[in-house]
């Protein structure tokens, strides 16, 4: 499965009333090229920190589920979070690591990935649903089937894929056309 | 003041300045506190784990702290953020790049290790350079002194919904008393 195959399938598969956080580079600027909406709000900058980002508002929200787009180099530099997620186990909080093994929006530079299973992590941390997928069907029954939080879904991907996306830049309104959602919704 | 609040005592002391600032979040809409511990801050962070009014969720780590404030703030809370001085710098990339851009004004209360009389190296060089990190991030912050402290505060958030900016309260070793 590619990257865009994985940001496609859980795009078009999660509820559209959901909220959706992802994190830093090259999947943040692919959903906000090919998925940009209002639910969406992007963490080009803090890296590593879509996670905590989503645990806040999931734990201050909890009517409304919140999907977490991270990456694997992006959950290892801010490991603490999923600590903290599996200690305040938010029901409505679905975290799904797109796993490259590499800092894919650098040079692809090898991420620690590899040896850190990080289904594992997230298991032992208390998440209450983990799966592990390779295949965009996979992904899709993951993400269907996933009933309580919080649930960790990793899904594994090729390294590669287009680079030349456009950036989210006006931050702010992002912010209040989020904020109207969450509370039209 | 709330009467469901269950105020500080830590070791049989109390912070009535503390309870004070305690009471003037409340006040403010104040429902939500995230950060990592600092002695200093004792007294405030026992407030917030006394009282359900306010959500409190404990960070491993400043930057961890941040993400949690701004996903709080967008669901609609107020947070405070608190941690020590050195904790700004650990985590002034996640100041810079999620909550200045967002235009996320949330309200810090950071202790001020480093300053006249601190006795651990470690604090001299965040020490020295804490208020001009701050004043390079055009961050609005005030160290807390002979201020009337409910005057300072409800200017400070007033001042911080108008500018959208994160706004730091520094508080020195010895300030609860």
């Amino acid at each position: 499965m590619k990257r865009k195959e994985a940001l496609k399938v859980i795009m078009t598969t999660i509820n559209p009333c959901d909220a959706v956080i992802s994190t830093t580079g090259l999947i943040s600027r692919e959903i906000f090229e090919e998925f940009d909406s209002e639910r969406n709000i992007y963490a080009p900058g803090s890296m590593g920190l879509a996670s905590s980002i989503g645990l806040g508002l999931a734990i201050s929200f909890s009517d409304k589920n919140v999907v977490v787009i991270d990456g694997d180099a992006s959950l290892l530099m801010n490991l603490g979070t999923i600590v903290t997620i599996g200690n305040r186990r938010p029901a409505n909080l679905l975290h799904i690591v797109i796993d490259n093994g590499a800092y894919g929006s650098c040079s692809e530079e090898r991420s620690m990935s590899s040896s850190a299973h990080l289904d594992k992590l997230a298991q032992n941390v208390g998440y209450r649903y983990v799966r592990m997928v390779s295949g965009q069907d996979e992904l899709r029954r993951a993400i269907l089937s996933f009933g309580q939080g919080p649930g960790f879904i990793l899904a594994k991907v090729k390294l590669g894929g287009r680079r030349d996306f456009r950036r989210p830049l006006n931050l702010a309104d992002i912010k209040s056309r989020f904020m109207l959602f969450l509370h039209q919704t | 003041m709330n009467t469901k609040t269950a105020f500080n005592a830590i070791d049989g002391e109390r912070s009535e300045r503390a309870d004070r600032i305690h009471r003037l979040f409340l006040e403010l809409g104040v429902n939500f506190a995230t950060g990592v511990p600092c002695g200093v801050l004792k007294h405030i962070i026992a407030n917030f784990n006394n009282d359900a009014e306010i959500l409190h969720v404990p960070a491993n780590r400043e930057s961890e702290a941040i993400g949690i404030a701004a996903g709080a703030y967008l669901a609609g809370k107020t947070p405070i953020v608190y941690m020590q001085n050195s904790g700004l710098f650990a985590a002034s990339n996640d100041i810079a790049s999620l909550l200045i851009p967002y235009e996320m004004p949330i309200f810090f209360v950071v202790s001020y290790r480093g300053c006249e009389g601190e006795d651990a190296i470690q604090h001299l060089a965040t020490g020295r350079a804490t208020e001009a990190l701050l004043q390079s991030f055009g961050l609005p912050f005030v160290i807390f002194g002979e201020h009337d402290l409910t005057i300072l505060v409800k200017s400070m958030f007033r001042d911080m919904c108008k500018s959208k900016l994160p706004t730091v309260l520094l508080l020195r070793r010895g300030w609860q008393r």
